[in-house]
């Protein structure tokens, strides 16, 4: 009987830590963009750590970033293209290579690859200052650390987002032209054609709140995870590992609820 | 902010942002505004109701096509009072030069892919088609006719299932064939699979050398009645044959019958004397004598008369093997 108590005083505690910290998330995010949308948030200091954000996460990768999201477009696109005309169904071929590139996975790839590279590095230097007693020290010197750390990271992480989704699909959308069409102009009005079939207002609706709050989240998720970290050294690591899992769950939980709310 | 700051200043870092924040924009906007102008946001169109008894599979957005490029698109449909379905279509202006008074459309359906509205156009100098125009859309569906075909092609199916069945008739005569034709290979060879064993072939066999045997002999019975006949038909046919000797005899009794006219002839006169005489018999008494000579001598002449028949007719008789006893005798 006590092993039975214990299990579900063990299990209740652990849903009121996952609990916990998904509220405190969602509650530093609301706090973050609420911050966010005031125009006295920012200043010189505030814009710089923006910049360095968006430097950090998006410029610096670019190239790279760029290359490979080109090269997995273009084999994508190959494959769906050689299929459909293998059953018979060209027309739809570009169609489905533009649901599936733009619409699903360059946002999602995007995100996974900010979340790697850039994510990981917030969680780890905010769990460092945590664990360092650099925020009680900033906040200690009546720095809102709100203002001035977190929020210019969010608004750097989303627009990085933003801006390596807008460039790797419209690069995507260059690459299925030329598949499907090949180098000639002749056929801009079919694929105009299939882009208005596609991309009405609800779905670029969609794509932009898509990738904001894949931005969001991952910028977001780090910091507070990184906030929540104990002040301890050795709880650094766990604190990164815990928030990429958090992460990376979380972005597929976008995707999933962004793919129901259009197809179901 | 007492953070260490050993990172090195980046280089134009401004630019680089500004580059990139003012590239995303662009291109976001650039993306916006082209798929604005894909969706039509930015040309004219001219709508045109097509009217059709059922719209399955035609959604919002479906291409029409004219020679297989689309013109135009479906914007709206609905169903009518009348239970039919108006789809109203958008069509370009500068496409809309496709579209005459005479064009005709249809909506095709095909099993994989989904339907597809086609606008043809017979003649291209018509007059062009006027915007708003209401056309009836031509609904041509293959798919409709395939549950019967599947129905007829079961029923077929079935059918033959029955043929190729362990208990089919078809089976059943493939292995009587197979019996016979084992049969056939034995030493009696086709009449072994015809009578259905070497013991009934080999009667066979042996009836067939009986009757050789038989059609030999009968060969020289044949021979035998050959020869038999060519000698009646010279002795029936033959010079002094039965034949020749009838042809005499018969000529014989012409002349003998001849004779026996002239004795009857002589019979009817005297009868005529008889009567005259009779008229005057005292004359006759008186010449009784005379008359009765001349009867002997007529009596005597009838009577060589029928021996000459008689002896004909037994002549005959002796060269006519079926004869019966026939006599002439005088009264």
């Amino acid at each position: 009987m006590a092993f039975v108590t214990h299990f579900f005083i063990r299990r209740g505690a652990a849903f009121l830590t996952t609990w916990r910290i998904w509220r405190d998330t969602l509650l530093f995010a609301g706090r973050a963009v609420l911050t966010a949308c005031a125009p006295t948030a920012y200043n010189s200091a505030t814009r710089t750590v923006v910049m360095k954000q968006i430097y950090f996460t998006a410029w610096q990768i670019l190239p790279g970033f760029t290359l490979f999201a080109a090269l997995l477009s273009y084999v994508l696109i190959q494959i769906v293209v050689t299929t459909a005309a293998k059953f018979g169904l060209s027309d739809y071929a570009l169609e489905v290579t533009m649901r599936l590139l733009v619409l699903e996975l360059l946002p999602l790839i995007t995100a996974l690859f900010v979340a790697l590279r850039s994510s990981s590095a917030i969680n780890t230097e905010i769990a460092l200052m945590k664990i360092n007693g650099e925020i009680e020290a900033l906040e200690s010197a009546c720095v809102d650390t709100m203002r001035l750390e977190f929020m210019p990271r969010v608004i750097g992480g989303m627009i990085s987002v933003l801006a390596l989704t807008a460039v790797t699909s419209v690069l995507a959308l260059v690459l299925a032209y030329l598949a499907v069409y090949g180098w000639q102009t002749w056929s801009l009005p079919d694929f105009s054609r299939v882009m208005g079939k596609v991309f009405d207002n609800a779905v670029l609706f969609g794509i932009l709140l898509k990738s904001l709050t894949f931005g969001l989240a991952v910028t977001v998720i780090p910091v507070a995870e990184g906030m929540a970290t104990p002040r301890k050294l050795f709880m650094a690591p766990i604190s990164v590992l815990r928030g990429m899992v958090r992460l990376f769950f979380a972005l597929m939980l976008i995707e999933v609820a962004s793919l129901a709310f259009k197809y179901i | 902010m007492n953070r260490p700051t050993s990172t090195p200043p980046i280089k134009n870092l401004e630019l680089k942002v500004g580059v990139l924040l003012v590239s995303t924009v662009l291109l976001a906007a650039g993306f916006v505004l082209y798929s604005l102008y894909a969706r039509g946001a930015f040309h004219r169109t001219q709508s045109l109701t097509l009217i059709a008894p059922e719209a399955e599979g035609v959604s919002i957005g479906m291409p029409m096509t004219f020679s297989g490029f689309p013109i135009g698109e479906v914007k709206r449909m609905e169903l009518g009072e009348d239970g039919k379905v108006r789809l109203e279509i958008a069509i370009p202006t500068k496409d809309a030069r496709w579209l005459r008074e005479n064009s005709v459309f249809t909506l095709e359906k095909s099993l994989v892919g989904g339907a597809k509205i086609k606008a043809h156009t017979a003649n291209l100098a018509d007059k062009p088609l006027a915007a708003g125009a209401a056309r009836t859309l031509i609904t041509g569906d293959a798919t409709q006719e395939i549950p019967v075909l599947i129905e007829r092609v079961k029923t077929i199916l079935n059918n033959v299932a029955d043929m190729t069945g362990k208990e089919s008739h078809i089976n059943q005569t493939l292995a009587n064939i197979q019996n016979v034709t084992g049969r056939m290979t034995g030493e009696y060879g086709v009449m072994e699979g015809v009578l259905g064993g070497p013991e009934k072939a080999h009667q066979v066999v042996a009836a067939l050398e009986k009757a050789n045997t038989l059609l030999a002999s009968l060969n020289g019975v044949s021979l035998k009645v050959d020869g038999v006949l060519a000698k009646t038909d010279s002795r029936v046919f033959g010079p002094e044959g039965v034949m020749d000797q009838a042809h005499q005899s018969i000529a014989k009794v012409n002349g003998i019958l001849g004779d026996a006219r002239e004795s009857l002839k002589k019979a009817d006169a005297l009868l005529a004397n008889a009567q005259s005489a009779s008229a005057d018999l005292p004359k006759i008494t008186g010449n009784v004598r005379a008359a009765t000579a001349d009867m002997t001598q007529l009596r005597t002449e009838i009577d060589d008369s029928v021996r000459k028949v008689n002896h004909l007719i037994n002549e005959m008789n002796k060269k006519w093997p079926f004869a019966r006893e026939v006599e002439i005798t005088t009264p």
